[in-house]
């Protein structure tokens, strides 16, 4: 055991502290902040992060070829922790860093490596994932969305929902039918598609609509396609071989730690502690109980996350074990927004008169979401019971 | 950053894993449970576990021991709680830190080395919230302290007394009455100590707190062991075992609850370890990790050794089953050192009255 970071990167550390102090004005990391700035807050973040790449602050662990810093895998934990300590902004191209990127770096063309990874990074094209459908969930495989080949462009006709930022992306990459003659897993291609012109319009044949959540927010939308073009080149990987791509784009989540949802949740934790203060509710015994049982859940999650740490930094393919991260923290969460709510009472509901609790309602609504988007918490337990545990299907 | 076992611990882990399964399996286990007039003291063990050198692991090298970390001792707690593991090696482990930490030069010349050599048996007489009521006078002790483990084979008691100060006992000397006791868990023995002014020699230093974290500590990963146990035989028997002509392993409500319970073992595994690690290195988190570790392990290990009975179904409820083997030792250890819900009102105090 050594829980210390070497010198490099504490280096690392110190260099990117610098930056955010010079960098992250200090109103930015006010609660409430972004939340004021509706819909302007967009632009905002998305320039800011793209001078935070060009300041060499992105792509952590990406290869230098790529505009990545090549850094290390404990580097890439420390920049999380940073961000979320520091209350720097949520990236606004969270889908296209996480997923298409690597992917790309593996699978891509020279043509689409060049083309695709430095304008992400530089935020100059923002991306979203089409792989949800209203009848293709959990069952993913069953998607139904058509993409006919007509000479040398696919033709795409049908729906995608639960589109994380759809309403700011203008490309997905997503996952087609191409074939309806192949077993259901077989007959799937990954595509790139442009769903909006320069100027910001619909690209033709393309509708997007916001989709309003239970909490008021529109994160998701719906998008639509009528018979809209796109050049056979736009295919990532191998025709019907978009299976095997979405397996591979999804292996690129598992070696993240959790200790960015560990800062925050902490934090949270800390905010309804001193909530359960102002309204004088800190003695109570079975409060106490319940505040302890999510430090409790926190810090196991933290001492996990240095295990994944460990196994990402020492080469280790982490597998299905990313399921249990997963439910770790969606759980947790989902127990930390009942806290608020038993720590606030009735006043949860109530958000101003003198208690500001906004944060708090809306992430206690937004854990709810967690536990189903990402695989939902009952497909992420058949994963841990049948490929960690090894119990029939 | 590491964390993970060194390549040393887990050779350690290997050899007391094969050592265990070589020399005292569950059959052993049960032998000493059903003998009702034994002591519960396997001696053959207690022999072999002292000449393979593990009673040594805390005790410092110039004691003739190994002056390994809490974290090496852990790794043997794990294995003790995943074999059920009878025996005062726990109680001696613990007794032997007070001397460490709190004991006189000539203290720590005397006892450590035969610690380490598997010579003498020790336990610790505490009860946490009863310990100022046996009175310290006049070089005597006298008072009542329940439920102290193998006292009836100890060949000293380290006895908590007169608000915390620690001292040595004789439990054979004057004064002193042992009474064992019948335990639902006969992989201990609990045991009353009637002290009427027994001589006492006093440690000299009040290491109390410190010994109490570090069994914490111990039994957290004894707790995560025999977790991780109950899960284990009780994948492999659902595997197997068929009703409505499948495996009922197949059923989901029975794989849901074996990967949640999975998980939370797994969770209080990296407690026990973090927590072992926290207070060899001296991380300033370490009290906090302290009551993680112990009062995850303790709610972990009840609900995996209770699924273990239920998912058995009525063999699980048996005496020739094993089941109960594990359920007990999870229910003894969760109170020991403080249950789960004594832990966290600790947390509460470190988070939200910032002790």
């Amino acid at each position: 055991m050594d829980l210390s970071f070497n010198e490099a990167d504490e280096q690392f550390r110190a260099e990117f502290r610098e930056w955010l102090a010079a960098n992250l004005p200090m109103e930015w990391r006010e609660r409430g902040f972004w939340r004021r700035q509706g819909e302007a807050g967009f632009e905002m973040r998305r320039q800011w992060e793209a001078d935070k790449a060009k300041a060499g602050f992105a792509g952590i662990q990406w290869p230098k070829e790529y505009g990545g810093r090549g850094g290390t895998p404990a580097q890439r934990a420390i920049y999380d922790e940073e961000m979320v300590r520091h209350r720097a902004p949520l990236t606004v191209n969270s889908l296209g860093l996480t997923f298409l990127a690597p992917t790309v770096m593996v699978i891509g063309t020279d043509e689409q490596k060049r083309d695709i990874i430095k304008p992400l990074l530089h935020n100059e094209v923002i991306w979203c994932q089409g792989f949800s459908e209203p009848n293709a969930g959990s069952d993913l495989a069953s998607l139904q969305c058509r993409a006919e080949l007509d000479g040398d462009e696919y033709v795409i006709n049908g729906q995608k929902i639960w589109t994380s930022n759809a309403m700011h992306a203008s490309k997905m990459f997503g996952l087609f039918r191409t074939s309806t003659e192949d077993k259901k897993h077989r007959g799937i291609t990954m595509l790139l598609v442009d769903l909006r012109n320069p100027d910001g319009s619909f690209a033709p044949g393309v509708d997007i609509r916001p989709l309003k959540q239970m909490s008021g927010a529109s994160d998701f939308g719906e998008v639509f396609f009528t018979d809209v073009r796109v050049p056979r080149s736009n295919i990532i990987g191998k025709e019907g071989g978009g299976w095997d791509v979405a397996m591979l784009l999804l292996s690129f989540e598992r070696g993240a730690s959790a200790l960015p949802q560990y800062a925050a949740f902490r934090r949270e934790v800390d905010d309804i502690v001193e909530l359960a203060k102002t309204v004088g509710r800190d003695s109570d015994a079975l409060l106490r109980q319940k505040i302890a049982s999510s430090v409790v859940e926190l810090e196991c999650l933290r001492y996990h996350s240095l295990s994944v740490l460990t196994q990402v930094e020492q080469g280790k393919e982490l597998g299905a074990s990313s399921s249990m991260t997963k439910l770790q923290w969606s759980e947790t969460h989902q127990d930390i927004g009942e806290l608020f709510t038993d720590v606030a009472g009735l006043a949860h509901q109530v958000s101003g008169d003198g208690l500001d609790v906004t944060d708090l309602q809306q992430s206690f609504l937004w854990s709810r979401s967690e536990t189903i988007w990402g695989g939902s918490s009952q497909i992420q337990r058949n994963i841990v019971s049948e490929l960690v545990l090894g119990l029939p299907r | 950053m590491y964390f993970a076992l060194t390549d040393e611990q887990r050779a350690l882990q290997a050899t007391v894993r094969e050592f265990l399964a070589d020399r005292f399996p569950l059959s052993a286990v049960r032998a000493l449970y059903d003998d009702e007039d034994g002591d519960g003291d396997p001696a053959e063990l207690w022999k072999a576990i002292g000449a393979q050198g593990w009673l040594a692991v805390l005790v410092p090298e110039e004691h003739d021991g190994l002056g390994l970390g809490l974290l090496d001792a852990a790794v043997l707690a794990r294995c003790w709680g995943e074999g059920v593991v009878p025996g005062p090696f726990l109680p001696t482990l613990v007794a032997a830190e007070a001397i460490r930490l709190g004991g006189t030069p000539e203290q720590k010349a005397e006892w450590l080395p035969k610690v380490a050599g598997g010579e003498v048996k020790l336990t610790l007489a505490t009860e946490v919230r009863r310990a100022s009521r046996t009175s310290f006078d006049d070089g005597k002790l006298t008072g009542t302290i329940q439920h102290v483990e193998y006292a009836h084979v100890a060949d000293r008691l380290v006895v908590a007394a007169d608000g915390g100060r620690l001292f040595l006992v004789d439990p054979k000397g004057p004064g002193v009455t042992v009474t064992p006791t019948e335990t639902l868990d006969r992989t201990t023995r609990l045991c009353d100590v009637q002290l009427a002014s027994a001589p006492g020699e006093p440690l000299a230093d009040p290491a109390l707190p410190e010994v109490l974290d570090r069994a914490a500590v111990l039994y957290a990963n004894d707790l995560a062991g025999v977790a991780r146990a109950a899960v284990n035989r009780t994948v492999d028997y659902d595997k197997t075992r068929e009703q409505f002509g499948k495996p009922v392993g197949t059923f989901q409500v029975i794989k849901h609850t074996l990967a949640d319970l999975h998980v939370a073992t797994t969770m209080a595994e990296h407690a026990g370890w973090y927590a072992a690690h926290a207070l060899d290195a001296g991380l300033p988190d370490a009290r906090l990790a302290v009551s993680v570790a112990k009062s995850k392990a303790s709610d972990v290990a009840r609900e995996a050794t209770a699924a273990m009975i239920q998912f058995h179904g009525g063999i699980g409820y048996t005496w020739e089953h094993d089941a109960h083997l594990f359920f007990k030792r999870a229910k003894r250890e969760e109170y020991q050192y403080g249950d789960a819900a004594t832990h966290r009102e600790r947390i509460a105090r470190l988070v939200v009255d910032g002790d």
